[in-house]
């Protein structure tokens, strides 16, 4: 991400600047009259279908809009599938919800939403730069980036473990604005340390070397990968492989591969959930779900669980994302109904609403809305999510792994899992060139 | 069959082997048996398991710890949680009701197909009755996204009467296919004679094909039932408010939450979706059987 | 003149009354073959809105280029031919396939016999059991078997190693995957070619058996001079249903393994969803799961016309 970090920032700010200028009656006078149908995500979390419904019910009550909402899970890939065909067959809901990808992939069937996506930045703050190289293609918004089910898959591992082997996790990422000594220290060559303790222990690293089930991998090993600047593709699709990084990079990965799970390449998104909850992972790469379930089933082991920044590299520190989008459908009748709906569910209140409702799980992608009180409540131990947002003083960038490349190759890199794979083809012992030489062959059909 | 004459005339000689035929067979019989129950075990081993996991608690499940074929402290609570869960109520309601339209929109067309292929033909009846198979060659996961614009032009998205049209299109050319074998087996002069006696095609039928073709009948059904009763792909793909789902695609999408897989529940789902498919077979497979042995060797 | 009518009847010549009775079969015949159409217009109806209409726009799909704009031709299966990852699916999709219908079919076939073998009124309880896998929805029966495998809590090597075994990484080592997948798919497909062969084996006349023991056939002869030729249409039809279906195969693949490890679990349907739907390339998802089609076409073709001459003869 590194590519449209600085740009976005430029130009959000000039935006910020012309939508203030703007009346706001510039939306809000569309006139919302009407149908309008709504494809949410099924929230994982109890409850949260159940505001989202409410603050429609308000919103369609006030505008005089029948709004019918229905939650379409995103399990065994319901979501896009439904997404993709309604993009085809030109009929459906009105607003669509889309996770990381998926909007890309659909964006050309999507109407712009630049009014309602400038409006927000200009209200709420720089957008994540993740969010706008998905969504924001040929300098327009397609779809506008939520806070429902948005997520960063940072580390969570056990307090009592790593105190034990002499790191406070606790102190290292405290419930304050600080940047701590001990995070400067939190690299991947220490990470690669704790995991051979673990190892030596019993325990595992809970990392998976999945295929495209695995995205808790691909997401965290595209973040390692920028963290040594180890690049695919370069912005005009030219294969980077045959850097210093990336082999500085594969050289790093051969010695860590040697302490992940032996089953690590059968590793799906449940895996590490699974790994951490019983009692026989000492760290994952996950958002708060692992540990949301522990606390039902395991609260012994939620208790001990905190969540903290990913280690940094040579080129930074690096926090794996994945945004979920609301997008309008060109074919909708209701465009500026569906709009409107969307600007009014992302208000802070509503935003704040919702995250109350679902333990904090959701993440803004406004820098001004990752003040909620939530994350420094929710417990057990009190504010272990504290540092689950990127904060400010974390030093950190948001990654999406392949992206350093334009979205239409980038999409195949990460949807074909490429670089846990080439993470497994080292941990069965292929030479590193040996894996360039596969991954080139494999990056050159991607480029079509 | 022409060797029934040379079987009379050669049965005394065989009787003086009966005896050593009589140790041998009992020897083969109990063979069967135990390979039959080597056979069953390694077919049960997953369902037994299903079962095993449906009456553990969640904290059980996710302890990781000792035997995970057994239960160490059985609970119904899955299945109570299910039994009165209103969604599960609703998909099963909806199951059976998609069910019984498919198989019911499939046996109407497949049987009229078949007696016109079998039996009357016209230009192209048999390129077609070759043909209709062919249509499996074109999988579902390709069908879907066309389909999307069919379905949305009848305005049956998200309704789960979709698949009361889109069901029988994989029960019935298997279905049409055991019907003409049916009916191919049904002497001629069957209906010779009814076309004397002035009866018209549709009287035909239903008067003679109907009623002597009942195995068959009932074979292709229970075949039509499986498949609609165990699709997967096209109810992810055009259902998705839990008031429309069949049961594959909302145990899938209500039982599992994000990563989170509900494993107790989902195990004691399967095995209650498991239930009418059991029971069917467990009552027709008589006619399940004999209908397949007169319809499909015919083919 | 033609219909006759006008004739006197008294004077109908024998050639008239047989060119009358030539019309009227024919009327006749056009009129059956009308209601023939007829009744057969359903089952029209249903594979031309879909099946056959949504397959020509998948083709038409196949042959665009990756923004839909521009007509291809066949350069989408030029381009995948020439994938090493794709050369791998095409491997794996005929190992998968073949494989796993041969031994649905061998198993199939034996357990018909044995069951064939025990008398009727005991047959009912074994049949029943052996047909459980075929009735649980196969998406749930596969997550059973997902679960099973399970990296972090495995039923089987909890087995192995209580037997002092080391655990098997199942899904985690490409060859193992494999056998993984295609056992899943025997365990649930069996049971049907199971009840099929059944049904045949049921249908072979006694007195052929009896006839080929007097010859001083012994059983295996009997198995290969008697009964397979006898049930040759019916093996010949399952095999080809089975076939296609198991080519087909999206589900077990989907969930047990996704496609791993290192792509090599990967069938044509799963690949295609891969590239089609997940990478936002449905051209070539298309193409990719045409590709068996001609093939598969073709195998089908003359597996049914083999089956419906013979199934002439037979009649004859």
């Amino acid at each position: 991400m590194t590519r449209s970090g600085k740009v976005s920032r430029r130009r959000a700010l000039k935006l910020g600047a012309a939508t203030a200028a703007l009346p706001l009656v510039h939306i809000r006078t569309a006139g919302a009259a009407g149908k309008l149908a709504i494809a949410f995500w099924d929230h994982w979390v109890p409850g949260g279908n159940d505001v989202m419904q409410k603050q429609v019910n308000t919103w369609a009550a006030k505008n005089k809009v029948e709004a019918s909402v229905d939650f379409i899970t995103g399990n065994g890939n319901k979501l896009m599938m439904t997404g993709v065909a309604e993009a085809q067959a030109k009929t459906g809901h009105d607003v669509y919800t889309f996770y990381n990808w998926d909007v890309y992939n659909i964006h050309e069937s999507l109407a712009p939403v630049d009014d309602v996506v400038k409006y927000l930045i200009g209200k709420y703050g720089e957008v994540d730069a993740t969010a706008e190289y998905l969504a924001r293609q040929k300098d327009v918004w397609t779809a506008v980036p939520t806070s429902s089910g948005t997520q960063t898959k940072p580390p969570c591992g056990r307090i009592s473990w790593f105190k034990k082997n002499g790191l406070d996790l606790q102190a290292m990422y405290p419930v304050k604005p600080e940047h701590t000594a001990a995070q400067d220290g939190w690299t991947w060559d220490a990470l690669m340390k704790y995991a051979e303790l673990a190892k030596n222990d019993g325990l595992t690293f809970g990392f998976g070397l999945g295929s495209n089930t695995n995205t808790d991998a691909i997401d965290m090993h595209g973040a390692l990968f920028h963290a040594y600047g180890a690049t695919m593709f370069d912005a005009k699709g030219n294969i980077t492989l045959d850097t210093p990084e990336m082999t500085q990079c594969l050289e790093y990965v051969q010695k860590l591969v040697k302490f992940y799970p032996d089953d690590a390449v059968s590793y799906d998104d449940a895996s590490n959930n699974r790994a951490l909850i019983s009692g026989k992972s000492a760290l994952i790469f996950n958002p708060p779900s692992a540990w949301a379930v522990a606390k039902r089933d395991a609260p012994d082991v939620a208790k001990d669980c905190w969540t903290f920044s990913p280690p940094a590299g040579p080129k930074g520190r690096f926090v794996p994302t994945a945004t979920f989008f609301w997008g309008v459908f060109q074919f909708s009748q209701n465009q500026s109904a569906g709009k409107e709906l969307i600007t009014y569910l992302m208000e802070r209140e509503q935003v704040e609403e919702r995250d109350n409702a679902v333990a904090g799980y959701d993440l803004p992608p406004f820098a001004k809305m990752l003040d909620f009180k939530i994350w420094e409540t929710v417990e057990p131990p009190p504010g272990t999510v504290y540092n689950y947002p990127i904060r400010p003083w974390h030093k950190a960038k948001p990654s999406l792994t392949a992206s350093e490349a334009t979205p239409d190759i980038a999409v195949q890199v990460y949807n074909r899992a490429i670089h846990n794979q080439m993470m497994a083809r080292i941990k069965e012992g292929q030479s590193i060139k040996q894996v360039i030489a596969w991954a080139k062959d494999e990056l050159e059909g991607f480029t079509r | 069959m022409s060797s029934s004459t040379a079987v009379a005339g050669a049965v005394p000689h065989a009787q003086h082997r009966h005896h050593s035929l009589h140790r041998q067979r009992a020897w083969a019989l109990w063979g069967s048996y135990i390979a039959l129950g080597c056979f069953v075990v390694m077919f049960l081993v997953p369902p037994f398991y299903t079962l095993m996991t449906s009456l553990k608690s969640s904290a059980e499940i996710s302890a990781q710890q000792g035997n995970p074929w057994i239960v160490h402290h059985p609970t119904l609570e899955n299945f109570w949680y299910l039994i009165t869960y209103p969604n599960f109520q609703t998909y099963y309601l909806n199951s059976v009701m998609i069910t019984i339209c498919t198989v019911a929109i499939s046996m109407v067309i497949s049987v009229l197909a078949a007696f016109s292929l079998a039996r009357m033909g016209f230009w192209g009846s048999s390129a077609l009755s070759t043909g209709v198979f062919l249509t499996y060659l074109i999988p579902a996961s390709l069908l879907f996204l066309p389909l999307f614009q069919i379905v949305g032009f009848l305005g049956l998205i998200n309704s789960v009467w979709c698949l009361a049209l889109l069901y029988p299109t994989l029960a019935v050319p298997f279905c049409t296919w055991i019907m003409i074998g049916y009916f191919s087996s049904i002497p001629k002069e069957l209906d010779e004679a009814a076309l004397i006696d002035g009866a018209g095609y549709l009287q035909m039928l239903w008067k003679i094909f109907i009623p002597v073709a009942m195995p068959g009948i009932i074979a292709a059904t229970i075949f039509a039932f499986t498949v609609s009763w165990g699709q997967f792909l096209y109810p992810l793909a055009y259902l998705y408010t839990s008031n429309q789902m069949v049961l594959t695609v909302g145990i899938i999408s209500d039982l599992i939450r994000g990563d989170v897989f509900q494993w107790g529940k989902i195990m004691a789902a399967c095995l209650l979706a498991s239930l009418p498919p059991i029971l069917i077979y467990a009552f027709l497979m008589d006619y399940y059987v004999a209908g397949l042995t007169a319809g499909a060797t015919k083919g | 003149m033609a219909d006759g009518t006008s004739v006197p009847v008294g004077v109908m010549t024998p050639a008239m009354a047989g060119r009358r009775r030539a019309s009227s079969m024919k009327r006749f015949a056009q009129r059956r073959s009308t209601i023939a159409f007829l009744l057969c217009l359903p089952l029209i109806l249903l594979v031309a809105c879909f099946v056959i209409y949504p397959a020509f726009y998948a083709i038409w799909l196949s042959m665009l280029n990756k923004k839909m704009t521009q007509f291809v031709g066949l350069g989408n299966f030029a381009f995948l031919l020439k994938r090493n990852t794709f050369q791998l699916v095409i491997f794996q999709s005929c190992l998968f396939a073949i494989t796993a219908v041969i031994f649905k079919a061998l198993i199939g076939i034996t357990v018909a016999h044995l069951m064939h073998n025990i008398p009727g009124k005991n047959q009912r309880i074994w049949r029943g059991l052996l047909l459980v896998p075929w009735v649980i929805p196969l998406a749930l029966s596969t997550l059973t078997w997902w679960w099973m495998f399970d990296p972090s809590y495995s039923a089987f090597n909890w087995i192995l190693n209580e037997l002092g075994f080391s655990s098997v990484p199942w899904l985690g080592v490409g060859w193992i995957a494999r056998f993984c997948t295609i056992v899943v798919n025997v365990w649930y497909g069996t049971p049907f070619f199971m009840i099929m062969y059944l049904a045949a084996l049921k249908s072979v006349p006694d007195q052929l058996y009896e006839a080929a023991a007097i010859d001083g056939a012994g059983a295996w002869q009997k198995l290969f001079f008697v009964t397979l030729p006898m049930m040759r249409n019916i093996i010949a039809i399952t095999i080809l249903f089975s076939l296609i279906v198991t080519f087909a195969e999206f589900d077990i693949v989907r969930i047990l393994t996704g496609g791993g490890p290192q792509d090599m679990t990967h069938v044509f349907a799963t690949y295609a969803f891969q590239v089609g739907i997940q990478s936002g390339d449905i051209p070539l998802g298309a193409a990719d799961s045409l590709f068996m089609f001609p093939i598969l076409a073709v195998a089908a073709f003359f597996v049914l016309r083999g089956v419906t001459r013979r199934s002439k003869e037979i009649a004859a």
